[in-house]
């Protein structure tokens, strides 16, 4: 199929004013008679809070508002889920992390603010509190939330197939342990709200990843209706799943706005942004896993021990996840799992792509270990193992489209990989690992998205879409579906997006559906218009609808191009007419709608998946214990690439983010609740002189659902890239460090256990 | 605090501006003369966004006292383009995919351009050596490099 517009490398709608330093992201922002707002935080991990005295504050001059969550706040108990409703947004009477949101001030400076705060007097009775998630699992563990006995916020069961039985029919049987330490989010614009409210309700610009998932808990905690909640669309420096959910300082910042009768802006420091809106799981998992001597996987059996700070957020999401996608990545039927998502006293962790590593690295390494038990080719032991088009998972998850073959097939093509495993120098080595994600899973009445199109006088189209861009290309991804199908240029086409107040509802960044779902309603949007174009245009033309086409800006009859007539000629003689074109769509996941994460896991549970394979060859200093990623391959199946150069971008940036990032560097350190490196300087943040060459690898498998065929645009990869340089690692030196990520101290108490048993 | 009124050529302009005497650059540019195009990413100078040029050079606006400025020539990324023609860096970040949430943006195209200015022609590993400074979390950095060489070739 040959299109003007999609699957090509064309720039993106929004580079040119973020090249000008034109776009505006939240801290850009401001208002007539504008406040600054600042947060006082719990030093306490665990505390009730007795009383708190804000006269002095109060009393500063320059001070506007003070509050709060004892006096200000509307008790509200919000959580993602209806089971999961556990978190006030500023704390009534208790806090559960240091940290914690107290009390804010609202001053004409940021320096008044911050002095006022020091003038607040909070009388804390400390409780005692647990930051080790499997202590905290114990009878005898503070308890954090009354109604969860033994800490755990929920727990995931899968049992599917026979697993004892195969078990015991296996040729081989392994055994291994893993985790990952929490992280942190660490995106490049630190998050701020800007919020105004007055009598028509309030207005909020703040980053996010899905405008409308954040109105209605807002409009709970603010005892508003949604209608009068208005996110506007801003700039955002990047979200990566910790964006998702409404945040404390959004509530704090209306609530200021609110008492001060004035707009207030909340501007969150480097450490602040790592630590107070989300932080990222910690994540242990003991496995075992059988196979038959040809190498069939036929057997698994996980548990799962994720640190998930003080509050649920996404927990029965975040637990599940690697999981699933590790079913719809290999044909194991036999699987049972159990996935814990525990609290302690630390923030609360959300979604994040990379999430799984501590899941996902294990299963490949003992993946690769069967493999060298059994003879068996590492590539080899994916393909066979690997998901395949019209396979139906365990749990009942149909596969339309996969092109997991074809990518392991172009991933090790790419990395010369026959002529490089078992051939590599002393301390080097070369590893594979596979992924697959879902696009568009369960978000009940909320996980669609609308969109309706109007034409100017121009005739050039405007699109009202609720998608929104973190910066992964979604704005442009939009706009290039809806101009390949109205058949015009990019730049005749406009959007207006992410705004709750004009926008319908739209499902957001989650579950990996901005392409599938946003894009999909934007082009039946398109489709619709392009009908009344074409009923219009026929009798301009005297020909029949079904005779036409539109491309470049021109609607032709085909076969007969010199007949034609200008898309904007055509809107003037509708309105001519009295005729006005408006074009509406919907789309909504295609799903198992009994599917839940905790009480049913069973049936289809996302409308497609992605696929990808990774490879990674490192080279390793068996002195220092320093990995060295030479190069990375990464090829992912998208469907198709409404933007390849986007596409790539994405590609390029997973793998460096789970390879470099999440494998060799991020971890977070901490002392009785507190973090010790929150900031870059000693987070350990990768530079430019840590990235090596990374090789993108588009595969297309044509999904029948998504618009143009497209699905999902990079995820594979980030959740297995970790997991290709895990191997490469076992293929260098013949063991694995335990946990990530693999610093050189790591990498070398591992060689020297391995030296020992051996 | 101590009120004093400094000059401060921003983009070919001159300004005058009354700040106090610990205000930053940074403040100054974004607050006063609303030029927010250089961004607060850190408060500790470890990311880079806030990278402005001062006589030709990168320079932390987090970490300069705005009075330290005075007298020299500063440009912020709103000064980039000249009548509203795009920088060819400019115009390389957005044809080879150098940006992405735009964040790191405007202080990663100015170290290009003091790089470029000096090093016309500069290898991968001076590229990188030369950006290391400026964190980005979304790229991984390949398309950032290739934007810088292919506005190297463009001229």
């Amino acid at each position: 199929m040959s299109y003007s517009i999609v699957g090509k490398p064309v720039p993106r709608t929004d580079s040119e004013a973020k090249a000008r330093g034109e776009a505006q992201f939240t801290a850009d922002l401001s208002l007539p008679g504008m406040l600054y707002g600042k947060i006082l935080r719990s030093p306490h991990a665990h505390a009730r809070i007795l009383n708190i005295d804000t006269s002095k504050a109060e009393n500063l001059i320059g001070v506007k508002a003070v509050i709060t969550g004892k006096r200000d706040a509307i008790p509200y108990d919000w959580g993602v889920f209806p089971y999961t409703r556990d978190y006030q947004l500023f704390p009534i009477d208790t806090v559960r992390y240091i940290g914690q949101e107290v009390a804010a001030v609202a001053a004409i400076s940021e320096d008044i603010a911050e002095r006022a705060l020091k003038l607040i007097d909070v009388e804390y009775e400390p409780l005692p509190a647990v930051f080790d998630p499997e202590e905290a699992m114990q009878e005898d563990a503070p308890v954090i939330h009354n109604d969860k006995p033994r800490n755990i916020c929920v727990q995931v069961k899968v049992d599917e197939g026979d697993v004892d039985k195969a078990f015991a029919e296996a040729d081989l049987v392994l055994e291994g342990s893993f985790k990952s330490p929490d992280h942190t989010y660490c995106q490049g614009e630190p998050y701020a709200v800007l919020a105004k409210f007055d009598s028509s309700g309030v207005d909020i610009w703040c980053p996010n990843a899905g405008p409308h998932m954040k109105a209605r808990p807002l409009s709970s905690a603010l005892g508003i209706p949604t209608s009068e909640v208005r996110l506007h669309h801003v700039c955002i420096g990047g979200a990566f799943g910790g964006r998702s959910e409404v945040s404390p300082a959004d509530v704090i910042a209306c609530l200021l706005a609110k008492k001060a009768h004035f707009p207030v802006k909340i501007v969150y420091s480097r450490e602040e942004n790592n630590n107070y809106i989300r932080q990222r799981v910690g994540w242990i998992t003991h496995l075992k896993m059988g196979f038959k001597r040809d190498g069939t996987w036929t057997a698994v059996d996980l548990r799962s021990i994720v640190d998930g700070g003080a509050h649920a957020s996404t927990g029965p999401i975040a637990v599940s996840v690697p999981y699933m996608e590790m079913e719809t990545t290999y044909r194991v039927k036999n699987l049972r799992y159990n996935g814990y998502r525990v609290y302690t006293n630390k923030p609360p962790r959300g979604m994040h792509p990379e999430q799984n590593r501590a899941f996902h690295i294990p299963v490949e390494f003992h993946l690769d270990k069967a493999a060298g038990i059994l003879g068996i080719d590492p590539v080899e032991m994916r393909l066979k193992n690997g998901m395949i088009p019209g396979f139906i998972t365990a749990t009942g998850a149909r596969i339309t489209s996969c092109g997991l073959t074809e990518c392991i097939q172009k991933a090790t093509e790419k990395a010369r990989w026959k002529e490089k495993k078992g051939k590599l120098p002393p301390g080097h080595g070369i590893g594979i690992a596979c992924g697959s994600v879902m696009s568009g899973f369960p978000m009940g009445i909320r996980g669609g998205s609308a969109a309706f199109i109007k034409f100017n006088e121009d005739g050039d189209a405007t699109i009202i879409s609720g998608v929104v861009d973190n910066g992964q290309g979604n704005e442009s991804m939009v706009s290039q579906i809806v101009a390949e199908e109205l058949g015009l240029p990019l730049d005749k086409v406009k959007l207006v997006s992410a705004d709750t107040y004009i926008c319908p509802s739209d499902q957001g960044a989650y579950s990996q559906t901005a392409t599938l779902i946003s894009g999909g309603a934007a082009k039946e949007a398109a489709a619709d218009a392009k009908r009344q174009l074409f009923e219009v245009a026929a009798k301009m033309l005297d020909a029949r609808p079904e005779e036409l086409e539109a491309r470049d800006g021109n609607i032709y009859i085909k076969n007969a191009l010199d007949r034609r007539v200008t898309i904007r000629r055509t809107v003037i003689n509708a309105l001519a007419n009295d005729i006005t074109i408006m074009g509406r769509g919907y789309r909504w996941p295609d799903i198992d709608k009994d599917r839940e994460w905790v009480t049913n896991p069973r049936g289809q549970f996302a409308t497609t998946y992605s696929y990808g394979c990774s490879v990674a060859e490192i080279s390793l200093d068996m002195e220092t214990g320093k990995v060295r990623v030479i190069n990375m391959v990464a090829a992912h199946d998208c469907g198709y690439p409404i933007n390849a150069m986007a596409v790539e971008q994405q590609l390029e940036g997973a793998a460096w983010g789970s390879g470099i990032c999440d494998g060799l560097f991020e971890r977070l350190l901490w002392d009785q609740g507190q973090t010790l490196n929150g900031n870059n300087l000693d987070y350990w943040f990768p530079t430019a002189l840590d990235s090596p060459p990374v090789y993108p690898i588009i595969v297309s498998s044509n999904d029948p659902f998504g618009p143009f065929g497209a699905k999902e645009g990079s995820l594979s990869i980030r959740m297995s890239m970790y997991s290709a340089i895990a191997c490469a690692i076992y293929d260098a030196i013949g063991t694995l460090p335990s946990e990530v990520p693999f610093t050189p101290e790591k990498v070398l108490d591992a060689i020297e256990k391995w030296q020992k048993e051996v | 605090m101590d009120k004093r009124i400094i000059r401060l050529t921003v983009n070919g302009e001159e300004h005058q501006v009354e700040i106090s005497a610990k205000e930053t650059l940074l403040e100054v540019l974004r607050e006063r003369l609303s030029l927010t195009g250089a961004k607060e990413g850190c408060q500790d100078g470890s990311c880079g966004a806030c990278t402005i040029l001062l006589d030709g050079k990168p320079a932390r606006a987090c970490l300069v006292l705005a009075a330290e400025a005075e007298g020299k020539d500063i440009l912020t990324i709103e000064g980039l383009s000249r009548d509203n023609e795009l920088h060819p860096i400019q115009e390389a970040f957005i044809h080879h995919g150098g940006i992405q949430c735009g964040f790191c943006t405007p202080g990663m195209i100015l170290t290009a351009k003091a790089l470029v200015d000096s090093n016309p022609e500069p290898t991968e590993a001076e590229i990188e050596e030369a950006i290391s400074g400026n964190l980005c979390r979304c790229t991984g950095y390949a398309k950032i490099v290739e934007s810088i060489i292919a506005a190297t070739k463009r001229g």
